[in-house]
């Protein structure tokens, strides 16, 4: 009933692989984009800065781990590494007067080589060495970065953003970032939604199910793979560059440490592997719901009069959490993506499913 | 159209109602963002207690101006992320003081305290150049930067030789991040103006293994060791010292070395270690004694009285006596409110403030936003800490070049 499926034909191919199969997902999505372009109007400022913004980054940056870690298959601890490269390059080319448009692409780009690189080293193995060997990339880009004062900027590794400018137009507002952030997270979807439908998309997951088997069938697996490290890595670096540039104004080792890659994996992982949906809501759930709980349970100790130690106080949230993601992953192990498919699934043929039980 | 413009109006409402925004004019407040759950919980609980209980305290004698005055602590987890979202919420609620004593968390709020014009206090963390008040007007590290602390350390050296250090020889152990590595610059710059050898020692985090450092001290044999290192990684410097026949009393550590760490290296093995501090250790101090008697000995006091006899207690108890009187001194030469301009004009005014002998005198220009950055050595006798100098800040010209070079490049 909600996801009316009748007069719904796909009777050849350029129908059949269309973005979205079913006008309900194609209207959802129109409605969910609207809200977005709205958010500036009708969310205050405090949530439009500090949850919508990072958490619109955080989703492209995850979609880009889920390209590699969802759709081909590589497990990769090292990807805040790939995000700091690209912080750090974008903001040197901004900082030595290149306009911000190149200096994100050089950033992408740069990732993507060094990504890359490590791939080529990295692709030798696969599984949890391949998971190991991504960490010591991880470990590399720390060391570098805590031992060359010219790359972190000088004596406290903190490197100060040049303001924002795209399109000629400086960037300094709570609603220009929005809508930076939201145009780059637009732009990584679009990409990723139609990368299911595509050849490139195909051989991905045939690499993933099984590499050798994909060669079997005449899909350079090597070569995939390390299309997808790149491309991975490219949308890694545009994330983070644009991350410091309209969030956090300067970039310092800590906002790419290896307890990030984790983070982000967990994003991904938690969301759903390989779904895009489920991107969104894993960033929301590790990012955001650690701050949203802490806020809660502040209030409600406020609330009830309680005297709680804040050293206590502070532990609850994570506890809470902790259970959060244990939960949901119990109840659905391929994460919260799969668990909108699962009522998405159950709405389409209602009510007519009920009659099974 | 119709149903959109519905539905828009219909979450706004929601919006509103949610997350409605209050009217200003309230209690003078400190925003306390602080890591209560992750890495720098080996201070955080006591500093942050000791900020309510000197809140308590200001309140029961009649506030600031008549005011009350309040803190609030909220946890960030050592995450930037909710650092900001800490610092926003807060500041929304009319919070224009904020302190995180987390060095990420205080990197990532500086550049919209500096946009927003309130005021980010950040005494012993975040970048050591901001106490250079012509660059960081709304920045105030106030106590000793890291540069200006293994100065003083040097120059207590320099008490110790009589004056001449051409033939001591100094070892820096020092955690291999930007914590540690942030005094090499000064000491660099010092051993070639006073002719002492200095040998640098880099401890791979965490510092749980450091042997191979330490049986390099001793093949080096340097007169000191000046020590960059945190909570545990001091119990196990301690170990490979005794170990390696070093002898206790080379040990000078910054000042991040407190009563939990002497207890689990053991009071007698401890004895001859030093530390620079900011702060008069133990509890003979007058403050302290007063929170004892107003609020332990009747059971009102924000914590656990264990927390009360650790160093950073004084430390928390230094750093809030600081922020209240400038908040004192504001309401006295502007009245209330304290707006942020006049809680700036109220710090820039301390002169000689040491909080009745807690602490180092401290005095806040437009220009040093650090107080001046004294500091002193105190020795472990066993039993308490003995004070090995008075309150020093020496080399002050080559502490602020470095500054200069350092915030200069902010400007850029």
């Amino acid at each position: 009933m909600f996801y009316r499926l009748s007069g719904v034909h796909h009777a050849n191919y350029v129908s059949d692989s269309r973005i979205f199969k079913v006008p309900a997902d194609r209207n959802l999505t129109a409605f969910i984009f609207l809200i977005g372009l709205a958010a500036p109007f009708i969310i205050p400022s405090l949530y439009l800065n500090s949850y919508m913004l990072p958490w619109l980054i955080w989703t492209a940056a995850a979609l880009g781990l889920n390209l590699v870690t969802g759709w081909a298959g590589q497990l990769h601890l090292g990807y805040a590494a790939v995000m700091a490269v690209g912080a750090y390059s974008s903001i040197h080319a901004a900082r030595f007067g290149v306009p911000w448009e190149f200096a994100l692409i050089i950033g992408g780009l740069t990732s993507s080589v060094i990504g890359s690189l490590f791939a080529f080293a990295a692709l030798r193995v696969k599984g949890l060495y391949l998971a190991l060997t991504t960490l010591a990339m991880q470990f590399v880009m720390d060391w570098v970065l805590t031992h060359s004062p010219a790359i972190s900027g000088g004596s406290h590794a903190s490197l100060q953003s040049p303001t924002l400018a795209l399109l000629g137009q400086e960037i300094t507002t709570d609603t220009g970032f929005y809508y930076v952030a939201f145009g780059w997270c637009v732009l990584v979807t679009i990409f990723m939604l139609n990368l299911k439908r595509t050849g490139l998309g195909r051989a991905l997951v045939a690499v993933r199910e099984k590499d050798f088997a994909a060669a079997i069938l005449g899909v350079n697996s090597f070569y995939y793979k390390i299309l997808a490290f790149a491309t991975s890595s490219f949308i890694a670096g545009v994330s983070g560059a644009l991350l410091v540039a309209t969030f956090f104004f300067l970039a310092a080792p800590e906002q790419f440490s290896v307890a990030v890659s984790i983070q982000v994996l967990a994003m991904v992982i938690v969301g759903g592997l390989g779904s895009i949906i489920g991107s969104y809501f894993g960033v929301a759930l590790i990012l955001l719901v650690p701050g949203i709980v802490n806020g809660l349970v502040v209030t409600l100790s406020d609330g009830l009069g309680m005297q709680i130690d804040v050293e206590t106080l502070a532990h609850i949230p994570n506890a809470v959490y902790g259970a959060l993601i244990v939960i949901i992953l119990l109840i659905e192990p391929l994460g919260l993506g799969k668990l909108y498919g699962n009522i998405r699934d159950y709405l389409m043929v209602w009510p007519f499913d009920q009659f099974k039980k | 159209m119709k149903k959109l413009t519905k539905a828009l109006a219909v979450f706004s409402m929601v919006g509103g109602a949610l997350f409605g925004t209050q009217a200003l004019a309230e209690p003078f407040k400190i925003g306390i963002c602080y890591d209560l759950s992750k890495a720098y919980t080996f201070a955080t609980p006591q500093v942050s207690q000791a900020a309510m209980d000197l809140a308590k305290l200001i309140n029961m004698k009649g506030g600031i101006g008549g005011e009350p005055v309040e803190v609030i602590v909220r946890d960030h987890g050592n995450e930037p992320q909710r650092g900001i979202e800490c610092y926003s919420k807060l500041s929304r609620e009319g919070v224009f003081v904020f302190d995180t004593l987390s060095t990420p968390v205080s990197l990532a709020i500086l550049p919209r305290a500096m946009e927003d014009g309130r005021i980010l206090m950040q005494s012993l963390v975040g970048r050591g150049d901001a106490v250079d008040g012509t660059v960081f007007d709304w920045v105030y590290p106030i106590g000793p930067t890291y540069w200006g602390q293994a100065a003083n350390d040097v120059a207590y050296i320099k008490q110790l030789h009589d004056g001449d250090l051409s033939d001591v020889k100094v070892g820096f152990v020092y955690f291999d991040y930007p914590f540690g590595q942030e005094p090499i610059e000064i000491l660099e710059t010092l051993s070639e103006k006073e002719g002492f050898e200095l040998e640098l020692y880099p401890v791979p985090l965490p510092g749980s293994d450091q042997a191979g450092v330490w049986s390099k001290v001793r093949r080096d044999n340097p007169d000191h060791v000046i020590v960059w290192m945190l909570g545990g990684a001091h119990v196990v410097a301690s170990k490979e010292m005794q170990r390696n026949r070093i002898p206790m009393d080379k040990y000078i550590s910054v000042n991040w070395l407190n009563e939990v760490d002497i207890a689990n290296i053991g009071k007698e093995a401890a004895k001859g270690i030093k530390r620079g501090t900011n702060v008069v250790g133990g509890q003979d101090i007058a403050l302290y004694q007063e929170i004892m008697a107003e609020l332990y000995d009747k059971g009102e006091g924000s914590g656990p009285i264990e927390n009360t006899q650790d160093v950073f207690y004084n430390t928390g108890l230094a750093m809030y006596s600081i922020m209240f009187e400038a908040a004192r001194k504001a309401a006295e030469a502007e009245g209330l409110p304290i707006t942020p301009t006049s809680y700036k004009a109220g710090l820039e005014s301390l002169e000689g403030f040491d909080a009745n002998g807690l602490m180092a005198p401290i005095t806040v220009t437009a220009e040093d936003h650090g107080g001046g950055g004294k500091t002193r050595i105190e020795m472990w006798d066993g039993e308490t800490w003995v004070p090995q100098t008075d309150w020093i800040s020496e080399y002050t010209d080559v502490v602020w070049d470095v500054v200069k070079e350092s915030s200069s490049q902010y400007e850029q």
